[in-house]
C-alpha cells in the first residue's frame, strides 16, 4: 500500500488533479474568508455589473453581480462549499452501502448474492437523474437531502463494480488459508479481503464525486437542490439563464466551475486507477 | 509436396547449433541467455534438451522459430537448419520451412488450438496450407493422421471442439497435425508436463512411434533425466544458458561428467533404491539479471566440488570420450558425488489414529435450472481411511479423482454429503467440534500455488504468523516478531526475509513461507495438495527433506496429495490410489508398489521411468501393445 501511495504521488495525473481540489477545497473551507461580500449581499443599484476586465466593470466585483446584485465571485466561492460537502458525503455514503453489500455479496456468494444482485439489477433499471428527482420530490429541498438523494440512486455503481472484484480475491487461495488459520469471515473480509480492494475503492470515490457534482448542480438548476438561500453553482446556472445575452459571464464563470472541479476528480479517479492498479501501472512502465 | 533440398547423403544434419548465443537486453545491459550452444542433431534422431526452468532449453526453440520474446535477440552463432542459417534467411523462406519442414508439439495442447473451430477445419486448415487441393484428399489424410495417432473414431472427431476433448487427446491431435507435413524437425518442448502422468507415457510412446515412422529429428525438451535416457538418443544437459553436458543419452546418465548432472539426478526421489535424504544443491539457479555480476563456472555457488579455480575462470567445453563433452575442470571427481549414506530415520509412528474417515462422500448438484432436471455429480463417493500419529499418508490419483475434494472436504471448505470425519475421536461433521478444531488450528492445509495462496500485500512475518492475529487471539508484535524468526529457522528461510513481500522471493522460498504458515501453531495434521508439483527438481529435493525433518522436529501426521509417485515413495508411508472419486486401493506404500492390484495403480506406475538409464521402459516399449 505504501508504495501504492508513493507511486500515485509520482504520477502527474494525480498530482495535478490534487492541485486542482486543494484550490477548491481551500475555497470551500476558507470561504468567508477569502470572499470579498457575502454570498447573500444584493446590491440593487449596481446589477448585472460586467467582470471588472470587462468594460463597464467594477473592482468592487472582481466577477460582476447577478441580477439580484450579488457578487458572483462570492457566490462561486461559497458554492464551492455546497459542492465539495455534496461531493464528499455522498460518495462516502454511496461507496459504505455499494462496498458493504458488494463484500458481502462476493465473498458469501450464493442466494445472499443472488438477493443483491437482483436488487442492484432493479435499481439500476430506473434511469438515475429521474429517480434522483423523483426522490428530491419526496425528500424536499436541502443540502442533506441532495446527499441522501445521491447515496440511494449511487450505490448500485460500486455494488456493482465491487462485487467482482471481490470474487476475484474471494478465490485465492490465501482467503481459504485465513480461514483455516481460524480468522472469522469478517476478520477474513476487513483484512484479507479489502486491503485487495482497496485501490478500486479509492478510484470510485474519486469518480462518483465527480458525478456527486453533476448532480448536485442538475438538482439545484431544476430548483430542487438546495435552499433559496444557500448558493450552488447549479441554482447560478439557472439564474443567469434569463439574462444570458446581457451578461454571459453570469451563465460561464459556474459552468467553468463545474468543468473544472468534475475534471479534477476525474483526472484524480483515472490517475489512480492508473497507478494503483498493478496491472496497468506494470504495463506502463 | 515441399521442395526438399538436394541433401547431401551424410553431410547434411537436421539442425546444427554453432556456437549459438542468445541476449536479452536488461536495464541496458546485455545479458546471454544462452551462451555459445552448439549441438549436431542428424536426420531420424532425437536430440534431448535437460534441464530446469531458466536453464534456456525452450529458448532453443523459440529461437528456432525465431519468436524470441521482446527484448531477445541471436548474437552471435548460428542455427543451421539442413546447412541454412534460420536466424539469417528471409522471412519468406522461413515462414515456408515452419509448419512443412519444421514443426512444433507445444506444452500446454488445450491452449495451442483454437477454441472456435472444429478439429477438422483446423486439420483441413493446415493440410490447406500445405498444397493439398482436393477438399476430399485433405480429409482422408486428416482422418489417416488422425487413426495413426492412435485417436479412435477419428471420423466423428473432425466435427468435435478442442473443449470436447481431454488434453491427452489434444495432444494426439497436435501430434498429427504436427507430422502431417512430413516434417524433417520436430520440437516437442515438455509436450506431457500439462497432462496427467497416466497420459504421459502414450503421449510419448506415440512421438517415438511418429519419429520413427517418418524419419523425423526431433528435438525434445524436457526437465526429466530419467525421460530423457529412455527417449533421447543424444542429450544436452544445460544450466544458466551453457550447456554443462552433452553425449549419447544412455552414457550421460548412466555415468554424469559434470556435478550438475550428478546433482540432479541424486535430488531426484527414486522408484528403487533404499530410501535416503536427497542430495541437496543449496541455492537455485541464477536468474538473467543474476548472471550479469557472475564470472567463473556459473554452477560454482552451488557445487559441492567448487575449487578456487571455478570461481576465477569459465570452464572451457572439453571432449572426454567419442562425442561426450562436459564444461568441468574437476570432472574427473563428478562420480565421487554421493547423497548422504544416512537413510531416512524411519519415524517412530505410533498406532494411535489422529484422523478417520468413515464413509466420506460429496455430491454436486449440475444443472439445475427452471426447466432443467437436477442431476448430481460425485466428486468421492465412500471414502474411508485413517491416519496415525506422525504417519506421512499420500493420496494419489489422476486429476478430477476427487484428491482436492477429500482435502476440502477434510479442512472444511465444503461440507460433506455423507459420512464422518473424526479427527482425535471428535466429529468434524459436527459445527461445533469444527469451530473448535479451526480454534485450535489443529488441522491444516498447505496450498498448491504459493502465488495464490499467500496475500501478496502482506509481509513475510505477518504471514508466518497470521495464525496469531486470528479469532480473539491478540499476540503483539514483538511476539509475532519472535515466533517469525523461529518458524523461519524451522523452514531454512533466512530471518532478514521477514519484512519482504511474497513478490520479492523465490518460488522455493515461497513455498517454505507456505508451510510455515501453516506450521505456527503446531497442527495435528497437515493436508499438503501438490505442493511440490510445478517445482524445479532441486527445490523439490529440498522442500522434501525438510518435511521429513520437520517431521522429526516437531511431530505432526501429513495427508500428502501428489501425482508424482518416485516422491510420493520417497516421503510416506502408505499411499491410497482414488480413481473416480473412489479410494481404489490402500496400503503400505512398498506393498502397493510392489504388487498394484487395481488397474489405475498399475497405469500410475507404468508411468513413471525406470531409474537406470539401461532398463528399458516396458511403456515406451513398441514390442508392448498399447491399451
Amino acid at each position: 500500500m505504501a508504495t501504492a501511495v508513493s507511486r500515485s504521488l509520482r504520477s502527474p495525473r494525480v498530482l495535478i488533479a490534487l492541485g486542482m481540489i486543494a484550490c477548491i477545497a481551500a475555497c470551500a473551507v476558507f470561504a468567508g474568508f477569502i470572499a470579498p461580500h457575502d454570498p447573500g449581499d444584493q446590491n440593487l443599484l449596481s446589477t448585472l455589473t460586467p467582470p471588472a476586465w470587462a468594460a463597464g466593470g467594477d473592482q468592487n466585483y472582481p466577477f460582476g453581480t447577478d441580477s439580484l446584485g450579488r457578487c458572483v465571485l462570492s457566490r462561486l466561492i461559497y458554492g464551492a462549499r455546497t459542492a465539495m460537502l455534496v461531493a464528499i458525503f455522498a460518495s462516502l455514503g454511496a461507496m459504505v452501502i455499494g462496498s458493504v453489500l458488494a463484500h458481502v455479496s462476493g465473498y458469501f456468494g450464493g442466494a445472499l448474492d443472488w438477493i443483491i444482485g437482483r436488487m442492484v439489477d432493479v435499481w439500476m433499471s430506473f434511469p438515475p437523474v429521474i429517480l434522483s428527482l423523483i426522490l428530491m420530490v419526496g425528500l424536499g429541498v436541502g443540502l442533506g437531502k441532495i446527499i441522501l438523494a445521491i447515496i440511494l440512486v449511487d450505490w448500485t455503481r460500486f455494488c456493482r463494480v465491487l462485487r467482482s472484484d471481490v470474487l476475484i480475491v474471494t478465490r485465492h487461495d490465501y482467503i481459504a488459508a485465513a480461514r483455516l488459520l481460524g480468522f472469522t469471515h469478517w476478520q477474513t473480509i476487513v483484512r484479507e479481503v479489502l486491503p485487495a480492494t482497496l485501490p478500486l475503492l479509492i478510484t470510485l470515490v474519486s469518480l462518483e464525486m465527480a458525478i456527486a457534482v453533476v448532480v448536485e448542480a442538475i438538482l439545484s438548476f431544476v430548483g430542487l437542490g438546495v435552499a433559496a438561500d444557500q448558493p450552488a453553482w447549479g441554482q447560478m446556472i439557472a439564474d443567469a439563464r434569463q439574462y444570458v445575452y446581457q451578461s454571459p459571464w453570469n451563465l460561464l464563470l459556474p459552468i467553468l466551475a463545474i468543468i473544472f472541479t468534475v475534471t479534477a476528480f476525474n483526472l484524480l479517479g483515472d490517475g489512480l486507477r492508473r497507478s494503483l492498479d498493478v496491472r496497468l501501472a506494470e504495463a506502463g512502465r | 509436396m515441399c521442395d526438399s533440398p538436394k541433401r547431401g547423403a551424410r553431410t547434411v544434419l537436421a539442425l546444427q547449433a554453432k556456437n549459438l548465443t542468445v541476449s536479452a537486453r536488461i536495464d541496458g545491459a546485455v545479458v546471454p541467455a544462452i551462451r555459445g550452444l552448439s549441438f549436431d542433431l542428424a536426420p531420424g534422431k532425437i536430440l534431448g534438451l535437460v534441464g530446469e526452468s531458466g536453464a534456456g532449453k525452450s529458448m532453443v526453440g523459440r529461437a528456432i522459430a525465431q519468436l524470441l520474446p521482446a527484448g531477445f535477440a541471436v548474437t552471435a552463432g548460428a542455427l543451421l537448419f539442413e546447412g541454412e542459417d534460420l536466424a539469417q534467411m528471409a522471412p519468406a523462406r522461413r515462414r515456408f520451412l515452419l509448419g512443412r519442414a519444421i514443426a512444433f508439439i507445444p506444452q500446454a495442447p488445450m491452449t495451442a488450438l483454437n477454441p472456435v473451430r472444429t478439429i477438422g477445419a483446423q486439420f483441413d486448415e493446415h493440410l490447406a496450407r500445405l498444397g493439398e487441393d482436393s477438399r476430399n484428399d485433405r480429409r482422408e489424410r486428416a482422418i489417416a493422421m488422425l487413426t495413426a495417432a492412435r485417436l479412435p473414431n477419428a471420423c466423428a472427431l473432425l466435427g468435435r471442439y478442442p473443449h470436447q476433448l481431454s488434453g491427452g487427446m489434444c495432444q494426439r491431435v497436435l501430434i498429427a497435425l504436427a507430422f502431417s507435413s512430413n516434417p524433417r524437425l520436430v520440437i516437442a518442448d515438455e509436450p506431457t508436463t500439462a497432462l496427467d502422468v497416466t497420459m504421459h507415457p502414450q503421449i510419448l510412446r506415440l512421438i517415438a512411434d511418429m519419429q520413427r515412422q517418418h524419419g523425423t529429428a526431433v528435438i525434445f525438451i524436457t526437465h526429466d533425466l530419467r525421460l530423457a535416457a529412455q527417449l533421447c538418443d543424444q542429450v544436452t544437459v544445460m544450466y544458466a544458458g551453457r550447456a554443462v553436458e552433452s553425449g549419447p543419452a544412455r552414457a550421460v546418465l548412466s555415468s554424469p561428467a559434470h556435478p550438475y548432472t550428478r546433482c540432479l539426478q541424486l535430488a531426484n526421489p527414486s522408484m528403487r533404491a533404499e530410501r535416503r535424504a536427497l542430495y541437496v544443491m543449496p541455492d537455485q539457479m541464477p536468474s538473467l539479471r543474476q548472471l550479469q555480476n557472475m564470472s567463473g563456472c556459473h554452477f560454482a555457488p552451488r557445487c559441492p566440488l567448487v575449487t578456487e579455480e571455478c570461481r576465477r575462470i569459465e570452464p572451457p567445453t572439453v571432449a572426454i570420450s567419442a562425442g561426450r563433452m562436459v564444461a568441468c575442470i574437476r570432472a574427473a571427481a563428478t562420480s565421487g558425488i554421493a547423497s548422504a549414506q544416512r537413510p531416512v530415520a524411519a519415524p517412530d509412528i505410533s498406532k494411535r489414529p489422529v484422523l478417520q474417515v468413515e464413509a466420506l462422500a460429496k455430491h454436486y448438484a449440475i444443472g439445475r435450472g427452471l426447466f432443467a432436471t437436477a442431476h448430481t455429480a460425485t466428486a468421492v463417493r465412500n471414502a474411508s481411511f485413517s491416519i496415525a500419529e506422525n504417519e506421512f499418508v499420500a493420496l494419489v490419483g489422476e486429476s478430477g479423482s476427487g484428491k482436492s475434494t477429500i482435502a476440502k472436504l477434510l479442512v472444511g471448505l465444503e461440507q460433506p454429503s455423507g459420512g464422518r470425519i473424526l479427527l482425535n475421536g471428535e466429529d468434524l461433521t459436527d459445527a461445533a467440534a469444527r469451530r473448535r478444531a479451526l480454534a485450535a488450528a489443529s488441522i491444516q492445509m498447505v496450498f498448491q500455488d504459493p502465488q495464490s495462496a499467500l496475500n501478496p500485500r502482506r509481509r513475510v512475518a505477518s504471514i508466518v504468523t497470521q495464525a496469531m492475529e486470528a479469532g480473539s487471539r491478540h499476540a503483539s508484535w514483538d511476539e509475532r516478531l519472535a515466533r517469525t524468526r523461529e518458524l523461519l529457522g524451522e523452514v531454512g528461510v533466512a530471518a532478514d526475509l521477514a519484512a519482504r513481500l511474497p513478490g520479492q522471493l523465490s518460488g522455493g522460498q515461497r513455498q517454505r513461507i507456505n508451510i510455515a504458515r501453516a506450521l505456527c501453531h503446531i497442527p495435528k495434521i497437515l493436508i499438503a495438495d501438490e505442493i511440490v508439483s510445478g517445482l524445479d527438481v532441486s527445490i523439490q529435493a529440498q522442500l522434501l527433506n525438510l518435511l521429513a525433518r520437520l517431521r522429526a522436529e516437531l511431530g505432526f501426521a501429513m495427508l500428502f496429495i501428489s501425482h508424482d509417485l518416485s516422491v510420493v515413495r520417497h516421503l510416506c508411508s502408505r499411499v491410497l490410489v482414488m480413481y473416480r472419486g473412489e479410494i481404489v486401493e490402500q496400503g503400505p506404500i512398498d506393498a502397493v508398489f510392489d504388487d498394484p492390484q487395481h488397474p489405475h495403480t498399475r497405469a500410475l506406475l507404468s508411468s513413471v521411468p525406470p531409474d537406470a538409464p539401461e532398463t528399458a521402459w516396458s511403456s515406451l516399449d513398441p514390442a508392448v501393445p498399447t491399451e
